[in-house]
C-alpha cells in the first residue's frame, strides 16, 4: 500500500538528481517499478483507492457479523417458541385417557397439511401404536425437556429423515408419547437472511469500491493538474499558480498556501534579479575605470611616475569593487546569521557617546553641529560591534547628506515599552516615495548622486536591526529622522537605572 | 588596499614610501616566518614580499606538514590559512597552543564571517586577516605581531622629543605642552607604543576605536589629521607620516 507514495517520493528525488528527466515530469511514475511487475490502472495503485477497499472490507465484515447475529437470535427464538408449544401440547395430550390420546394425535396430524407436526405413541415394547414416526428416536431421552433429535417420518410418499425438536414422555400405562415439531422454518429464515445479505452487502461493497476509485481518480487528476503547473514553474514560468476551487476543501487550502509561497518567492526572485543587475552595474563602473586607466597608461605612460599614477588609479578602482563585494558579503552574512548566543547587554548611552566621539571631528570639518542627547542609562540585549556599526552608519549617512552649517542629533529616548535611538539631521531628507527604496540595495537618491558611497549602508543597518528583532523607522520632514526602535523583551524590565537627565554637548 | 598580486611593482621602487617602512627590520636579526597556505600562487607572492622586507620565510602547503615545521624550526611568527588540506588551520594553532608554543599567529581566511573571526582569535590566533587583503596590511600586521610591546610598568612613553605621561595624561614635545582630547591621547599612546611601525587604518580602527568594520568615511584620516596638527608644529620636524595607500607611522627622525 505504501508503495505508491513511496514511488512518488522516489520519483521526486530522481527529479532533483537528473535534470534531464525534469521536463518529462512524474508521468513516468506510472510506469511500473520493479516491485510492480503487473501494470495496474493508476487509480488502483493509489493510496485513496486502497483506503476505500479497506473501508469496504471492514464494512462487509461488520455486516456479515450483524446478519449472523440476527440469524442466530431468530433461530434461538423460534426454537424456544416451538419447544414451548410442544411442551404445552404434550401436557394436554398426556392428560387425556389412552383412547382419547390416540384420537387427539390423529386429529392433530390431520389438521397439519404442511407436515410440521410430528406425533406418535409407542407401546412399552417399542412398536408404534399410532402417529407419523417410524420408531422411537434412538437418542431421545424419555421424560426430558424438548431437544433436537433425528427421526424418520412415515407419512408422505417416502420415509424421510428429519431433524426436529421433540419431547418424549412415558404414560401411566407404559406407552411412550412423542410430540415434535419440524424447525425447518429456521432454515428458511437463514435463506432469507442470506438473500438480504447478498442484496445489501454486494451493492454496498461495489459502491465503496466505486467511490474509492472515483476519489482516487479525482485526486490523481488534481495531482496531475498540479504537476503540469509545477512543471511550468520549474521551466521558468514564475507567474504560474496552482488551481483551487473552494477554500473549504483541503486540497484547495493547500493550493492556496502554496500559491502564497509562490507569490513571496516570485517577489524575492524579482528583487534578487534586480539586485544582481545593480551589483553588476556597480561593480562594472569602477572596473571599467581601472581598465581604461591601465590601457591608456600602457600606451601613454613614459615615466615611472606616470606609470605609478596609472597603477594607483587602477588599484583605487579595484579597491572600490572589492569594497562593494565585501559590503555585500557582510550584508549576506548578517542577514543569514541566526546568532543571538553572542548577545550581551549593550549600554546604549555609552555607545552613542562613543559614536559621537568618533564622528565629532568629521562633523566639525564639515561645520556640522553634532550633539548627543542621552537622558537615561539604557541597555539592550545585542551584539555591541554590530549595533555600533548600525549607529555609526546612520551618523555617517546623516553627516554625509547634511550640507555645511547643518545639524545632526543623536538621541536616546525611552518610550512606553521601547528604547529608541534617534538620529536626526537637517539634510536633504528622504521623501515619502523613497522611503522603501532607500532600504533597497544600491539605491542612491538622485539628489545625492554625487556623494561618494556604495549605497549599502542602510541595508546593513536594516539587516543588523532585524537580526536583533528591533525596528527601523524612517521619517521625512525637514531633514531626515531615522530611528532604531528596540522593543523591550517580553517579561523583563528595561535596565533604566536612573534618570541622569544630562544633555551632553561634545 | 592593493591585492596580493598587485604589489610587486611597488616593492621594486626605491623611493616608494612603503618600501622604506619596513627598513627597520633589516637592522635586526632576520625574523623567521612560517607560512602555512595551500594556494601556491598566493604563497609565492607572500613569500616574495616578505623576503623583500627582510624576513626569512618557510612555506608549508598543508596543515600536518606545517605543524611539524612549526615544532621543528621554531619560527618567530606564523601566517596560517584558515582552510587547509590535511589539517584545519585552527586545529594547527590549537595543537601548538596546547604544547605551550606561544609563537604569534596571523590567521588568514577567505571567510569574512564575524563569528569565524572571533573563533580564529579564541583558538589562539593573535590577529585575523580576511582575503583578499592588501599585502601592505599583511606585512604591517606581521610586523606588529613580531614587535608587540612588552608589558611594561613604564608610566612615561618617549619617542624622540615626544613624551607621554600615562598617569598625568599629559603630552609634551620638547618643552611644548600638547593639549590632547582623550581620544587623541589614546591614539597617540597606541602609536608611541608602536613607533617606527606601519599602522594601517584597519589596525587603528580595530585597536584604538574597537571598530570591527571599515566605515564609509575616512574616519582614521580625519582623526590622524587632527593629531598630527597638534603633534607636529609648523616649524618642527614631522613625526607622524602618512604612507600613501597604506597607513601611518610615528618616527622620531624625518
Amino acid at each position: 500500500m505504501s508503495a505508491v507514495p513511496g514511488s512518488f517520493f522516489a520519483r521526486g528525488r530522481d527529479l532533483r538528481m537528473a535534470p534531464a528527466e525534469k521536463r518529462r515530469g512524474w508521468r513516468q511514475a506510472e510506469i511500473p517499478d520493479d516491485d510492480h511487475p503487473m501494470r495496474q490502472p493508476l487509480f488502483i495503485r493509489s493510496n485513496t483507492f486502497h483506503w476505500a477497499v479497506m473501508v469496504a472490507g471492514v464494512f462487509a465484515v461488520f455486516v456479515i457479523v450483524l446478519f449472523g447475529f440476527i440469524y442466530w437470535k431468530i433461530d434461538d427464538y423460534l426454537t424456544a417458541r416451538s419447544d414451548r408449544v410442544i411442551t404445552v401440547e404434550l401436557d394436554s395430550v398426556a392428560g387425556l385417557s389412552p383412547e382419547r390420546r390416540l384420537e387427539a394425535i390423529d386429529e392433530k396430524l390431520r389438521q397439519d397439511p404442511r407436515g410440521v407436526q410430528l406425533a406418535a405413541i409407542f407401546a412399552a415394547d417399542g412398536h408404534r401404536i399410532t402417529g407419523n414416526l417410524d420408531s422411537l428416536p434412538l437418542h431421545l431421552r424419555i421424560g426430558a425437556a424438548a431437544q433436537g433429535t433425528d427421526i424418520i417420518r412415515t407419512d408422505g410418499n417416502s420415509r424421510n429423515h428429519q431433524v426436529i425438536r421433540a419431547i418424549a414422555r412415558r404414560m401411566p400405562n407404559g406407552d411412550v408419547l412423542v410430540l415434535g415439531r419440524n424447525v425447518d422454518e429456521a432454515g428458511e429464515i437463514s435463506h432469507v437472511v442470506g438473500q438480504a445479505l447478498a442484496l445489501g452487502l454486494l451493492p454496498g461493497f461495489c459502491l465503496c469500491l466505486l467511490a474509492g476509485a472515483w476519489l482516487s481518480v479525482r485526486a490523481q487528476k488534481r495531482v496531475e493538474e498540479v504537476n503540469v503547473r509545477v512543471q511550468r514553474i520549474i521551466a521558468g514560468d514564475l507567474r504560474e499558480r496552482l488551481p483551487h476551487r473552494n477554500v473549504d476543501e483541503p486540497f484547495s487550502k493547500l493550493a492556496v498556501i502554496v500559491n502564497g509561497m509562490l507569490d513571496e518567492m516570485e517577489t524575492m526572485i524579482h528583487a534578487l534579479a534586480g539586485v544582481g543587475n545593480d551589483i553588476a552595474h556597480d561593480l562594472r563602473t569602477p572596473l571599467t575605470r581601472a581598465r581604461l586607466a591601465l590601457e591608456r597608461g600602457r600606451t601613454n605612460a613614459a615615466t615611472l611616475e606616470q606609470l605609478q599614477a596609472v597603477a594607483d588609479k587602477a588599484i583605487a578602482g579595484i579597491d572600490q569593487s572589492l569594497t562593494i563585494i565585501t559590503a555585500l558579503l557582510r550584508l549576506a552574512e548578517i542577514e543569514n546569521s541566526r546568532r543571538s548566543a553572542g548577545f550581551g547587554d549593550v549600554a546604549l548611552h555609552e555607545m552613542l557617546r562613543e559614536v559621537c566621539d568618533i564622528y565629532e571631528p568629521i562633523a566639525e570639518n564639515k561645520n556640522i553641529a553634532l550633539h548627543v542627547q542621552v537622558t537615561h542609562r539604557l541597555s539592550v540585549r545585542g551584539d555591541r560591534d554590530l549595533l555600533i556599526e548600525a549607529v555609526a552608519n546612520l551618523v555617517d549617512n546623516a553627516i554625509k547628506f547634511t550640507p555645511e552649517g547643518g545639524k545632526v542629533d543623536i538621541e536616546l529616548l525611552r518610550g512606553e515599552r521601547e528604547t529608541v535611538v534617534r538620529v536626526t539631521d537637517t539634510g536633504c531628507g528622504i521623501s515619502e516615495q523613497e522611503r522603501d527604496a532607500v532600504l533597497r540595495r544600491f539605491y542612491r537618491s538622485d539628489k545625492i548622486r554625487n556623494t561618494a558611497g556604495v549605497g549599502l549602508g542602510l541595508n546593513l543597518v536594516a539587516a543588523i536591526v532585524k537580526l536583533h528583532g528591533f525596528r527601523l523607522a524612517i521619517f521625512s520632514g525637514p531633514g531626515c529622522r531615522v530611528e532604531i526602535v528596540c522593543p523591550d523583551p517580553q517579561g523583563s524590565m528595561p535596565s533604566s537605572r536612573s534618570l541622569i537627565s544630562s544633555s551632553t554637548r561634545v | 588596499m592593493a591585492l596580493v598580486s598587485g604589489k610587486r611593482t611597488i616593492a621594486g621602487m626605491p623611493d616608494s614610501g612603503i618600501a622604506n617602512v619596513f627598513a627597520a627590520v633589516g637592522n635586526q636579526p632576520m625574523a623567521k616566518v612560517l607560512l602555512i597556505e595551500d594556494d601556491g600562487e598566493t604563497a609565492e607572492e607572500i613569500t616574495a614580499e616578505l623576503a623583500d622586507r627582510g624576513f626569512e620565510v618557510e612555506w608549508s602547503a598543508n596543515g600536518i606538514e606545517g605543524l611539524d615545521k612549526a615544532r621543528s624550526s621554531r619560527p618567530d611568527a606564523m601566517i596560517v590559512d584558515r582552510l587547509l588540506p590535511g589539517m584545519d588551520g585552527l586545529t594547527v594553532i590549537e595543537a601548538l597552543r596546547k604544547e605551550q608554543v606561544r609563537t604569534p599567529v596571523l590567521v588568514l581566511s577567505a571567510l569574512g564571517a564575524v563569528d569565524d573571526r572571533v573563533r580564529g582569535l579564541r583558538m589562539g590566533g593573535d590577529d585575523y586577516l580576511t582575503k583578499p587583503f592588501a599585502v601592505v596590511e599583511l606585512v604591517a600586521r606581521i610586523e606588529a605581531l613580531l614587535r608587540r610591546p612588552a608589558e611594561s610598568r613604564e608610566t612615561t612613553l618617549r619617542v624622540g622629543p615626544l613624551e607621554l605621561d600615562l598617569i598625568e595624561r599629559t603630552a609634551k614635545r620638547g618643552d611644548r605642552v600638547i593639549d590632547l582630547l582623550p581620544r587623541e591621547f589614546r591614539l597617540l599612546e597606541y602609536m608611541m607604543q608602536r613607533s617606527d611601525q606601519l599602522l594601517t587604518r584597519a589596525m587603528l580602527l580595530e585597536e584604538v576605536w574597537n571598530y570591527k568594520f571599515v566605515p564609509a568615511t575616512n574616519l582614521v584620516d580625519v582623526h590622524m589629521g587632527r593629531l598630527r596638527h597638534k603633534v607636529d608644529g609648523p616649524d618642527e620636524v614631522p613625526m607622524i607620516h602618512n604612507v600613501r595607500g597604506a597607513g601611518f607611522i610615528l618616527r622620531a627622525g624625518p
